[in-house]
């Protein structure tokens, strides 16, 4: 590895392969989406870009591993594009574990290591993807043969033009030349238009000069297409544009040169003969009603179709294919690519492909970015450097009043003065407000960003877990703290974890449930208010609440006594207390609930809330409220003792002025009567052992996190202020109930209150005493 | 020719020449210096508490600062006086007299029953594995220059339940105790 690059540039790498990589595993995640369909050439010509990239760029940063695999990547991938070889379920496990071993190989070399294991794990993964795949099946006879296409046009094309025209072909997709003359003053956006109009119709073969002079100030243009759509829809795409379509005529093969073209599957065979012979039949009169624009071919296509039953009976469909009927879309073609596992569908195909041995079982990565950056639009920052520009003016004119009043000196200050000053300031306000608020725009990220990374994720251990699961994934645009995305994702990779492994069932159990096979696990994400809501759910068995009860008091979380009383939520909130799943309560409980204390930790780390619902039978969700932003927050400034402490005001439920006679004591522990509940009750003064001072009423602050609520007592109360919370750093980790340190303005260090450690603390108290 | 290697020729030094007086005579050009090698001094930064004089070694002091608003933090361990806000960054700062068996009760100092600090009062910001940390003293002595062979190493458990007495050091009748951060401020 090389060392000689700063530590910056090394940083840039790492955020600029990140990149790639994100945009690698979107187009593999959509092509995996899309298994059983014909793979978009589109799609795949990206990834050949990305990895070709990503050659590019570790090459220029001497990232030998990554280069090399890269490399190897590329090859696959060209092979790929090219069409010399069918993308398959084996072809399209290797791109994704190739994207696992790009992760970690990143992982290390932000690390700034060179572990052996993952150097031989690359090396075994270059060699995986070598020997990838065989070869297409040879085409004896060239379908561009049949083509009629002038020979010097055909010289000009790319190798990989070629490919996708003979591709067309052979499938039969109409292919027609659309010529367009455009004026040489603005060609580039005609072509641009006319290739955005394109697009949704079919593919875009070629673009070559036309060879027909476009007038003296024009240039024309013969873009190769093969629609998609038939040649009305063609036209009515076109419209408005200079372009005039010309169909290409496709001759039909010699009877002898014909197998070789068709799906090599001799199963597959029969059908496709079936389906060619009623797609004849119907396409004639299809081919007829083409219209104005078709003489030429229905010409052609008639002459094709009488060939027909003479070549039938030998051979499958014969030239038929050339005909530019939506039919020319059917099954035929999907067979062709499916291959044998057609039958199976998206993920399940892949938990049947055996892993190949001796591969090393992905480690459990975080799912953390590895570089600390956000993408910022120019048009932000633009807006940003200009409310500097206007906080500079507005410094320029406190300057001038400052200059002002010193030489004044003794002279008492004008009324008019202190109106200016005034003025300033409420200018001052605003714009800083301004400015405070598009900084923390710019720190916005979509949560997007996370859900593609858990896609991947669950496509993994669906494979691992032997499970067919459908990943339904919405919101994904809704925008959230970097921070917040970024610490985010930990927790919802166990989250969808648990769902995988445990929430949802295996195929066989669901249809004996009367439940589709297929289990379902949704991602959703939406914005509410100053909150954004993130559910994680799954139609799977549900959570067993007496199973949750009886583990609880197995490990003596709970007495006998509290578990009768609890509700049936209170019940399911135990899931989440430390200590609750072990090893072995994971089985004993069908392995709910692993580890539910962390993940509710880190939400707490984070000012968020998180709530179960579930239901026998019908399956389990994770409600996880999240503030949009952490770095600016506002809070209740409160009083005790003469103390200052600012509460996050997210987490503060409502207020209440309690005279000391309201408040009650249930087996000598304090407790107050809110609107018939019973409130859990703590004086913040007693549990800091502050010296009490006498009061004559309490304010308490209810803080709810999740279903739990309690009441804390204050002395005073001094509003509301935004504050940026500062942490207490390592020394004073171990301090409890603080979650970090503010500045309210007079240089006074405020501290932070930790809802969450407090709830638990009172929890904790109540458990002790009962 | 020959003229000119004469004349250089008395300009050689001879193996048998007899140069002593010329060797008194360099000496003699400074003759503070010592025959035996200079011995390389260590800074320290010396400091009060209570009536006895401290020191550490100076490249572990970050800086010294007057005594700001201390905000006490609730239910720590009596040694943390409470946090200090130094320029936007949030420190810890510690009475290390509690460790060294100077006083028995930590002094009231933060919160709003604290008085006013004594004058002479000033925090150290220390450097130390954990990040840095503030120790309250009670009086910047100043910078002393100690030689190794001025400091002696402190009998084992001198004060203290743990040994963040590192030394002794002995200049002129005056005695500094010589602190080891790290170990006066692990927790």
């Amino acid at each position: 590895m090389t060392t000689q690059h700063g530590g910056k540039a090394l940083a840039e790498f790492v955020a600029e392969a990140t990149e790639i990589l994100d945009a690698l595993g979107r187009d593999l995640l959509a092509l995996d989406e899309a298994r059983d369909q014909e793979a978009d050439p589109e799609r795949i010509n990206g990834i050949f870009r990305a990895a070709h990239s990503l050659k590019g760029l570790s090459g220029l940063f001497g990232q030998e591993r990554i280069t090399q695999l890269a490399h190897a990547a590329e090859d696959l991938l060209d092979r790929l594009r090219l069409g010399r070889l069918t993308l398959d379920d084996q072809v399209l496990d290797a791109l994704v574990d190739a994207l696992d071993t790009f992760q970690s190989l990143l992982g290390e070399t932000s690390r700034g290591e060179e572990g052996d294991d993952l150097t031989r794990r690359t090396r075994a993964m270059e060699e995986r993807l070598a020997r990838m795949g065989s070869p297409a099946p040879p085409v004896e006879e060239d379908p561009l043969e049949r083509l009629e296409l002038d020979a010097q046009v055909r010289a000009v094309f790319t190798e990989y033009e070629e490919h996708r025209l003979r591709e067309n072909v052979r499938r039969g997709v109409a292919l027609w030349r659309v010529r367009a003359a455009f004026d040489l003053t603005d060609f580039d956006q005609g072509l641009a238009d006319l290739n955005a109009r394109l697009k949704p119709l079919g593919e875009v073969i070629s673009t070559l000069p036309s060879s027909r002079p476009g007038g003296a100030t024009g240039i024309a243009f013969d873009l190769i297409f093969g629609a998609k759509v038939d040649a009305q829809a063609l036209e009515a795409g076109l419209q408005g544009t200079p372009a005039e379509l010309a169909p290409l005529v496709v001759r039909p093969p010699s009877g002898a040169d014909v197998a070789p073209v068709l799906p090599p599957a001799d199963a597959v065979a029969p059908r496709t003969k079936r389906g060619g012979k009623k797609k004849g039949t119907r396409a004639r009169p299809l081919a007829l009603e083409a219209g104005p624009l078709q003489p030429l071919l229905s010409a052609d296509t008639g002459a094709t179709t009488r060939d027909v039953p003479s070549e039938t009976t030998s051979h499958g469909t014969p030239g038929l294919v050339a005909l530019p009927t939506s039919g020319s879309a059917g099954p035929p073609r999907m067979r062709t690519v499916a291959g044998p596992s057609s039958t199976t569908l998206g993920l399940q195909s892949a938990a049947s492909a055996p892993l190949p041995a001796g591969r090393p079982r992905p480690e459990e990565t975080s799912l953390r970015s590895l570089t600390q950056t956000v993408r910022v639009d120019i048009g932000r920052l633009d807006g940003l450097i200009n409310m500097v520009g206007e906080l500079l003016l507005i410094k320029a004119n406190l300057q001038r009043l400052a200059e002002a009043s010193r030489q004044d000196g003794t002279v008492a200050l004008s009324k008019l003065f202190g109106q200016e000053l005034s003025r300033e300031t409420r200018q001052l306000e605003r714009k800083l407000e301004a400015l405070q608020e598009g900084l923390l725009e710019a720190r916005m990220v979509p949560v997007g960003q996370v859900f593609d990374k858990l896609a991947r994720l669950v496509r993994r251990i669906a494979r691992e877990a032997g499970k067919e699961i459908d990943f339904v994934s919405t919101g994904g645009e809704v925008e959230l703290d970097k921070l917040i995305v970024e610490e985010l994702s930990d927790p919802l990779m166990h989250l969808i974890r648990n769902a995988i492994d445990h929430g949802a069932e295996g195929p066989e159990a669901r249809l004996s449930a009367g439940k589709p096979r297929r289990a379902v696990v949704r991602l959703r994400a939406e914005q509410k208010g100053n909150h954004v809501l993130i559910s994680v759910s799954d139609d799977g068995s549900g959570i067993d609440e007496a199973r949750v009860r009886e583990v609880a008091l197995s490990r003596g979380l709970v007495t006998p006594s509290q578990v009768s009383e609890m509700t049936r939520r209170e019940l399911l909130n135990l899931i989440f207390l430390p200590g609750f799943s072990t090893r072995s309560s994971v089985s004993a409980l069908s392995g709910r609930g692993v580890g539910l204390d962390v993940v509710k930790n880190n939400l707490g780390n984070l000012s968020g809330i998180i709530d179960v619902w579930s239901e026998r039978g019908k399956g389990t969700a994770f409600h996880l409220t999240l503030p949009v932003t952490l770095a600016i927050v506002r809070a209740l400034v409160v009083g005790v003792s003469g103390r200052t402490y600012a509460v996050p005001l997210n987490s503060v439920l409502e207020i209440l002025a309690v005279q000391p006679h309201d408040i009650r004591t249930v087996e000598r522990r304090e407790v107050l009567d809110l609107r018939g509940q019973t409130l859990p009750f703590l004086r913040l003064g007693r549990l800091f052992h502050l010296p009490e001072r006498e009061v004559n009423r309490h304010f308490v602050v209810v803080v709810g996190l999740a279903q739990q609520r309690l009441g804390i007592a204050v002395d005073e109360l001094f509003g509301q202020q935004d504050i940026v919370t500062k942490p207490l750093g390592g020394r004073l980790s171990a301090v409890k109930g603080i979650s970090g340190a503010t500045d309210l303005g007079n240089r006074r260090t405020v501290l932070v209150l930790d809802v969450a450690e407090l709830l638990e603390e009172g929890i904790a108290q109540e458990r002790r005493r009962a | 020719m020959s003229r000119f290697e004469a004349l250089l020729d008395a300009f050689f030094y001879r193996p048998d020449e007899d140069v002593s007086g010329l060797l008194d005579f360099a000496a003699g050009s400074d003759g503070l210096a010592p025959r035996v090698l200079e011995e390389e001094p260590t800074e320290y930064l010396a400091f009060r508490l209570e009536t006895e004089c401290y020191a550490v070694p100076i490249l572990t002091v970050r800086e010294i600062c007057k005594v700001p608003l201390l905000t006490e933090i609730p239910r720590a361990e009596p040694q943390l006086l409470g946090v200090m806000n130094l320029r936007g960054e949030l420190l810890p700062v510690y009475d290390i007299k509690l460790r060294l068996r100077l006083s028995d009760v930590p002094p009231l100092v933060a919160g709003p029953d604290a008085g006013l600090p004594p004058k002479a009062a000033r925090i150290l910001v220390l450097k130390t594995q954990d990040g840095p940390a503030g120790v309250w003293v009670d009086s910047v002595a100043g910078v002393v220059r100690l030689k190794p062979s001025m400091v002696e190493l402190s009998p084992a458990g001198l004060r203290g339940d743990r040994d963040c007495v590192a030394g002794l050091g002995r200049k002129g009748s005056q005695l500094y105790i010589l602190l080891d951060p790290e170990q006066a401020l692990a927790p």
